[in-house]
């Protein structure tokens, strides 16, 4: 009984909150929308593993010059002062995952 | 009496004439030496305070105002390389970051750190940079705008750097030392700036042959590097060769400020401090 109040109050809360936003004019959000990160935490999750860089596998490396390239987008559409520092930063990160993977033969 | 033998008396024998010729050596000697630095291509060395010094200049002067003078002597004394050329985002060449007063006034660049809130690890409160509206003058824009100009300094050379163990060139100061002793903690963090990293492992130490013989190997070691400026600082955009051995190093060139030099010319110890890197023993 708990489990399906706990469950009716969730897809309520879903719902409702779909709703406001879809008078607001937002697109109403999915599920997964509600956990994708902002480019900020995603910058920061990506970049925070350059000092670990040496360390990871090939495939995790190709992975997270992947998401370095995901990141250019947004991040080319910041205003000038922002977009100058983060596509800088972005760049340093993710030149050093692939020159990391590039050392081992691979790219 | 040969003409010769009266010169020679006169050259040798004579007490005035002795000390004329002792002074006019000196006195030129001393015009030589003074005037060494106005020769073209001669350089004068640089004083201990303004060893790293780097004046940016990209709109000042266009905006009809003094250049900005940044001293990175007491910026390396309090945060690591990595903080400001990566997590900041100031390029490595004096004049490619193109920084505004506009990017300091939104807390990019120098307002990262300059924005009359965030706080050095002895508590002073930084001065905030660029603030809009602009205000001219020693107490505003002058602080740092202040080629030609004299500022008061918060924190004057001598007396910040009397504790610190001395160095042979640059700064005078031992920086490596005087971070390895605790005698200066730089910060490799700033909240809201950096990303958070695990614990870096740096990698092995290794040898750098030396073309010339006679001269000690170069030992690098990547952890000293690495306690200043992580992986990304160096790689690729300054070493971009990824076997050992692919790339090969001239002084000529890092004389120029390429790869070693990028560092070792303008801020790190400068590169006259040959036994800093030349310090394997000749076998």
């Amino acid at each position: 009984m708990r489990v399906a109040a706990r469950v009716l109050s969730c897809w309520m809360f879903v719902t409702v909150a779909g709703s406001v936003a879809s008078q607001s004019g937002a697109p109403a959000p999915g599920p997964l929308a509600w956990a994708a990160p902002s480019w900020k935490d995603e910058l920061e999750q990506v970049c925070s593993k350059t000092d670990d860089a040496m360390s990871l596998t090939s495939d995790e490396l190709r992975s997270l010059v992947s998401r370095c390239d995901e990141l250019k987008p947004p991040i080319a559409k910041l205003e000038e002062s922002e977009r100058k520092v983060y596509s800088r930063r972005l760049q340093l990160c993710r030149d050093l995952y692939a020159f990391v993977l590039e050392s081992r033969g691979q790219r | 009496m040969s003409t010769h033998d009266s010169w020679s008396r006169r050259a040798t024998g004579d007490p005035m004439m002795r000390s004329r010729f002792s002074f006019a050596a000196a006195f030129l000697l001393l015009a030589a030496t003074a005037h060494a630095g106005d020769a073209p291509g001669a350089k004068r060395r640089v004083q201990p305070a303004d060893f790293g010094k780097v004046v940016m200049n990209n709109y000042a002067s266009k905006a009809k105002m003094s250049p900005v003078v940044f001293q990175h002597w007491l910026h390396r004394a309090k945060y690591t390389c990595r903080v400001c050329h990566v997590d900041i985002g100031f390029a490595m060449t004096t004049g490619e970051t193109n920084v505004r007063a506009a990017d300091n006034a939104k807390g990019m660049y120098c307002g990262a750190c300059h924005n009359d809130r965030a706080k050095t690890d002895d508590g002073h409160t930084i001065f905030a940079a660029c603030t809009l509206p602009l205000t001219p003058g020693r107490s505003g824009c002058g602080r740092c705008h202040s080629v030609g100009s004299e500022t008061e300094l918060a924190y004057e050379f001598s007396a910040f750097t009397k504790r610190l163990p001395r160095g042979r060139f640059g700064n005078g100061i031992d920086w490596e030392l005087a971070e390895s002793t605790q005698r200066i903690r730089p910060v490799d963090y700033v909240e809201g700036v950096s990303f958070r990293r695990s614990s870096l492992k740096a990698q092995k130490d290794f040898a750098l042959s030396s073309k010339l013989e006679g001269m000690p190997d170069i030992i690098f070691s990547h952890a000293k590097h690495t306690v200043w400026s992580g992986c990304e600082g160096c790689h690729p955009q300054i070493f971009v060769g990824v076997k050992k051995g692919t790339t090969k190093y001239n002084m000529v060139d890092i004389f120029q400020g390429k790869s070693c030099g990028v560092c070792h010319v303008n801020v790190a110890f400068p590169m006259t401090d040959c036994q800093r890197c030349h310090s394997k023993p000749v076998q």
